[in-house]
């Protein structure tokens, strides 16, 4: 019985960045949305989280931006004036042309990042569009996963290394090292599957600098460890294992290459330093004897599952880390079964990218080699053509151009789907960037930090406000159906419909030809096997797949591997990269080895800003998205943990205003003292907005102020290495 | 009498807050002052050995509710059929008045008031409407844990056992707040 006959209940989703996507039911009354209910059907459920069933009012927030914008004062004043959408375009299109015209293509630069996961309304409308008028100049180095994917192809020769999440309950062991799904979710329903695993009794350990939720709520035991040193316990893991004859043997000789090499770093066979579990003591903070008992009961329990999460691997040396994670696995042959778990990438079920259409090639990038640094000869990694700019490096390139070695001269900035200027590091040197472009369009729907440096801002409807098609965000067996719930808000239109009539006014190819936005989402769901129905996915919003077995990588790699070799080079698990050899650079070791780094606990610099400095994701925000939502935000306070110890050395008392700074900025915001986070470290999630005071104090206390923007060997985005120093706000700028 | 209540799985909770941004979606609350449901975070211990949990926190309804005892004019009232503790806002004299007599003698803070002046009394109705219809209180139905559940009290006694401690809580024999828990040992 319905509750009110004159509501509609119109079944869509949420598809932000934040590592989940889930069914949302929207209830509809006289034209508007009322409510917000989820997945009540057949389990497995995708529940939204607070992030979804707090979206009504994101939709509907009196800050929306209502029509397109153009700027009247400084960059960054924040100071714009309402023009006409034809106005804008011919703006945008008449900038467009005359910096074509004036500096070629290159020089126009898409900053673009994951604020909308359709698969059609994404950034990708916005790259097509600028391929059709001859190209333009991109970032690689992805924030959340550079690392990860770097060693996940080195190792594995590809990013399909987990197993779906229902495999956890068949491990005996569960090690989550810097994983926090509780917070970042990494595919709806996983914090739930882990409840299971502890609730049938399976021993879950979580390895982390702080204490998190998903640790507080499934781990039995607690590890922290040194932010930057997770490849040093890793290591000393392997020491442990094949020292004490714990490996296995016949696995590691039929599956993988190289062990000796690897065997011959960790005893020291190079320089003279065993690499021990007292070795690691010393640099990770972990008394030698933990660090010993868990490489024993790992290499004991089979099957074991060793989650290594990306945070640790968003750090100046990165990749070493996830490469270190991905020897366990490899040397106790806990691989291709169930209940074992390869590390790596952990993409499972495929549904996600195999539903993007490939595309015409940028014509920018047509020709150019690869980076020498690069994974350049394996497929399905990251992009590697040399014309691509770090995503740390972007306002270096901006600033210093051809002339400091990058491969274009950037005079303006096309920006959508992201926060830019609020989730890259080094954020006042970004306002230096910024300010320094000749023209700057940004697709927004609110006035973002990175809106307020915009010539124009173009106001994007939100995902209840168009239709579209969501897949998992890692690897689960399901899709989500975006029905659209209401006509666009104000003057606001989606990034594909900008696009289209921008497109026009550039006379260039129409994007999609005249295809209408259900023909297009038909074409994609089509073209998937598992897709049986489209108009079924539509009608009921949600499609579960039913698997006949777990999800398990490289199952027929390990059964039958003479008719089906790993995707590498070799064809094995590589211990030992050979095309990492040669690149013959010690910050390229071929096998995993830890290497202390700039801003980590022992950089000299660390005297005068003592803190390690965490920057991790946020239980109540997407990234930056959902920070001005009052009903999101009020769920706990932005704050920066301190622990106990180093809050009582400075006088700071739970709440007490701080500011929290280094050589790149300052940014002052509660502190939350606490037991929850190791000594010698701090945490100030991203994606707070940006919000200087007259001085350049950040009062919003955006960790990206703080970050350093530089870019690991690998491309690892080191959003988790930088040195701080905290201290309480003296008390006459508190009144201010 | 039926009693209904909630049970709370207090080893699941995660402390994300979803039932929480749940409930003032249906019931269309503004962030601010008045939270029928509240997750309250427990923290304890020193480190390496801190102790995390956290706590529902709605109205329990209880089987002798002190709220209703101490309202002046008789507002706050039980429901024969299923035991929901309401109020009639209509008949409540606002927390100026009566200075919040049923917040003060709730040990939960489940009275809740706007910043106004004088506001008038509200809080968790167990979602009564849903209820009658057969559905589950919104917040249960959101918890991504599958860590809540609520109907009536003996059937919840049947199904998780009748346990009333929960690290954070404090279980009144006078007031029998209509709540069962798993409760998360202190490590």
């Amino acid at each position: 019985m319905p509750e009110d006959n004159n509501v509609t209940i119109i079944p869509t989703g949420c598809c932000h960045d934040c590592g989940g996507r889930c069914v949302l039911k929207a209830h509809l009354k006289d034209g508007r949305i009322i409510r917000i209910e989820t997945d009540s059907g057949e389990e497995p459920q995708y529940r939204a989280c607070l992030r979804g069933r707090s979206y009504r009012q994101r939709v509907y927030s009196p800050d929306r931006l209502k029509y397109p914008l153009r700027r009247t004062g400084e960059r960054g004043e924040g100071r714009f004036e309402r023009v006409s959408w034809d106005e804008a375009l011919d703006t945008v299109a008449a900038e467009m042309v005359r910096i074509k015209e004036k500096y070629g293509n290159p020089a126009i630069f898409l900053g673009s990042g994951g604020g909308n996961q359709g698969l059609l309304h994404n950034a990708d409308v916005i790259a097509r569009m600028l391929v059709n008028f001859g190209g333009f100049t991109r970032t690689w180095g992805v924030a959340s996963h550079e690392g990860a994917l770097f060693a996940s192809m080195a190792t594995y020769g590809t990013m399909h290394t987990g197993n779906s999440r229902e495999d956890l309950l068949n491990s005996r062991l569960i090690i989550m090292w810097g994983w926090n799904p509780a917070v970042t979710i990494q595919d709806s329903g996983t914090s739930f599957w882990l409840a299971q695993a502890k609730e049938k009794g399976i021993r879950i350990v979580a390895v982390d600098p702080r204490y998190t939720d998903t640790a507080a709520t499934f781990a039995g035991q607690w590890i922290p460890i040194r932010p930057g040193t997770d490849a040093a316990m890793l290591i000393a893991m392997a020491h442990v294992i094949i020292t004490e004859n714990l490996h296995n043997q016949s696995f590691i000789e039929k599956y993988t290459t190289g062990f000796d090499k690897y065997r011959d770093y960790l005893l020291g066979a190079e320089d003279g330093i065993p690499r021990t579990a007292q070795w690691a003591e010393s640099i990770t903070s972990v008394p030698a004897e933990t660090i010993a008992s868990l490489a024993r009961e790992y290499a004991a329990t089979s099957p074991a599952a060793l989650i290594s999460g990306w945070g640790p691997a968003r750090t100046a040396m990165g990749e070493q880390y996830s490469r270190a994670a991905n020897m366990l696995p490899a040397i106790t042959g806990n691989i291709g079964i169930p209940g074992g778990f390869a590390a790596g990438f952990m993409r499972a079920y495929t549904s996600r990218q195999r539903m993007m259409p490939g595309g015409p090639s940028n014509p920018v990038e047509r020709g150019a080699p690869p980076r020498d640094d690069s994974l350049y000869k394996l497929r399905g990694g990251t992009n590697p053509t040399s014309v691509r700019i770090h995503s740390s490096k972007v306002y270096d390139a901006i600033l210093r151009g051809r002339a400091g070695g990058y491969p274009a001269d950037i005079k303006m900035a096309y920006i959508a789907c992201c926060n830019f200027l609020n989730q890259h590091p080094n954020l006042n040197r970004g306002i230096a960037a910024l300010k320094s472009l000749e023209f700057i369009v940004v697709h927004e729907q609110f006035m973002t930090p990175t809106a307020k440096f915009a010539d124009i801002v173009l106001p994007v409807n939100t995902f209840m406000e168009r239709s579209d098609i969501a897949a998992p965000w890692l690897g689960s067996p399901y899709y989500i159906y975006l029905n659209r719930v209401i006509d666009s808000l104000y003057e606001s239109k989606s990034d594909l419909d900008i696009c289209r009539e921008l497109s026009r006014k550039l006379g260039i190819l129409p994007l999609y030809g005249d295809s209408t936005e259900d023909e297009l989402l038909r074409a994609r769901a089509n073209a998937r096997y598992d897709v049986t129905d489209y108009d079924t996915l539509k009608k009921d919003g949600v499609l579960k797949i039913k698997l006949p077995e777990p999800v398990i990588s490289f199952k027929k790699q390990i059964e039958d591997p003479e008719n089906n070799p790993f995707p590498t080079l070799s064809h094995k698990i590589e211990i030992y990269s050979e095309h990492l050899a040669e690149m013959n650079s010690p910050l390229f070791p071929p096998v995993a080895k830890y290497i202390s780094h700039w801003e980590g606990y022992d950089d000299p610099l660390a005297e005068k800003y003592p803190l390690q400095l965490l920057t991790t994701h946020d239980k109540a925000r997407t990234h930056s998205i959902l920070h001005n939502i009052s009903w999101a935000e009020e769920t706990e306070a932005h704050a920066v943990w301190i622990n106990t110890a180093d809050a009582s050395a400075r006088n700071i008392a739970d709440g007490d205003l701080v500011d929290v700074y280094n050589g790149r900025g300052r940014i002052r915001l509660p502190a939350r003292v606490t037991a929850r986070i190791m000594p010698g470290v701090v945490d100030v999630s991203e994606g707070a907005w940006y919000n200087p005071d007259e001085n350049g104090v950040d009062l919003g206390g955006c960790a990206n102020v703080l970050t350093n923007d530089e870019q690991s060997p690998g491309g690892a985005v080191p959003m988790n290495t930088a040195l701080v120093q905290v201290e309480l706000v003296p008390a006459t700028q508190e009144a201010d | 009498m039926v009693q209904v209540g909630f049970y709370f799985d207090q080893t699941r909770c995660t402390g994300c807050y979803t039932c929480a941004v749940a409930c003032k979606d249906w019931n269309d609350i503004a962030a601010g002052p008045v939270n029928w449901l509240r997750v309250r975070a427990i923290e304890a211990g020193s480190f390496p050995n801190p102790f995390l949990a956290y706590l529902f926190l709605a109205c329990y309804h209880c089987a002798d509710p002190p709220c209703a005892r101490a309202c002046p004019v008789s507002a706050i009232t039980k429901i024969d059929s299923n035991g929901i503790v309401v109020v009639d806002r209509d008949k409540c004299l606002g927390n100026k008045q009566c200075r919040s007599l049923c917040r003060n003698a709730c040990p939960w803070d489940a009275p809740q008031f706007e910043r106004e002046e004088n506001a008038r009394m509200q809080k968790c109705d167990f979602c009564r409407e849903r209820f009658d219809r057969g559905e589950q209180a919104v917040c249960v139905e959101s918890c991504p844990m599958h860590a809540l559940d609520a109907g009536p009290l003996e059937q919840l006694k049947l199904k998780y056992g009748d346990s009333v401690e929960a690290a954070g809580f404090s279980y009144s024999a006078r007031f029998k707040p209509s709540v069962l828990f798993k409760a998360k040992p202190r490590n």
